[in-house]
């Protein structure tokens, strides 16, 4: 259940989510993320590529992020999203409010 | 009828064993064609909601738990039935609560929504004794949606 953050640029990060992102990493997700943009970061790519759940907590924490990052004109995208995650992101319609880009690379030249 | 039963009793590995269990359904296609992958997903959800709320806020009154996971293929979607011995409480209150109190982009508090969302005939009931019992239909007919506010 480790997250994975790299750094794409002073600006950008990228989090490799793993196998979930759920109620029992979700604390250590928001944790992480706010240390990023204590240092200066405001764009958040979230790779789901391996991810098999994204709950409600989870979802919660990227909510939580969202909120952060925005009045610092951040964003925060999804890349290589797997199945069960867009099960969720249509359950919630959060396309709406997170950018989706079939892979990190797409979503590091967008954000570039 | 294609049916899989299963116990479990140790809650922290119990998130663990449901996941397993279910990506060893996905990559067996236990219910296909009756059920497509996403409604596969969808009822993974479900399920994981569910006993997500049992390991963070149910009350065992000193007995050791003992979760009971059922689920079912029909006509219309998967019957699921997961059966637990805490002290329980009432579902449908909660809901009302949640949804009439849901803050836009809420960090908490979706949990049970999307159990409901994406579920027909949910109810949670006390069966025999110390025994309550959660029962919903993923349907693989309807699509669909919680309505969150986004702003």
């Amino acid at each position: 259940m480790s997250l994975e953050l790299k750094t794409h640029n002073e600006e950008t990060v990228i989090v490799r989510i793993g196998k979930a992102l759920d109620f029992r990493n979700a604390s250590d997700f928001k944790a992480q993320c706010q240390e990023q943009v204590q240092e200066g970061a405001r764009n958040f790519i979230l790779d789901f590529s391996d991810t098999g759940i994204l709950d409600s907590t989870g979802l919660g924490s990227i909510f939580s992020l969202y909120r952060q990052v925005s009045p610092l004109n951040g964003q925060v995208v999804f890349a290589s999203v797997s199945r069960p995650v867009q099960v969720v992101v249509q359950l919630t319609r959060t396309y709406k409010v997170f950018r989706q880009f079939p892979s990190v690379e797409a979503a590091q030249d967008t954000l570039a | 009828m294609l049916a899989e039963h299963h116990t479990f009793c140790d809650l922290d590995a119990l998130i663990d064993q449901v996941h397993h269990l279910f990506t060893q359904w996905e990559r067996d296609e236990r219910f296909a064609p009756s059920l497509g992958v996403d409604d596969l997903h969808r009822l993974k959800l479900a399920v994981h909601e569910w006993l997500a709320n049992l390991v963070q806020h149910a009350h065992f009154n000193g007995h050791d738990p003992v979760i009971s996971l059922s689920v079912e293929v029909q006509d219309d979607g998967i019957q699921c039935t997961i059966s637990d011995n805490s002290d329980g409480f009432n579902l449908d209150d909660e809901l009302t609560l949640r949804s009439t109190s849901l803050e836009s982009l809420p960090e908490r508090g979706m949990g049970l929504l999307m159990l409901q969302a994406c579920t027909k005939r949910l109810s949670y009931t006390r069966v025999q004794g110390s025994v309550q019992k959660l029962e919903f239909v993923v349907s693989t007919q309807d699509n669909p949606w919680l309505k969150i506010q986004f702003s």
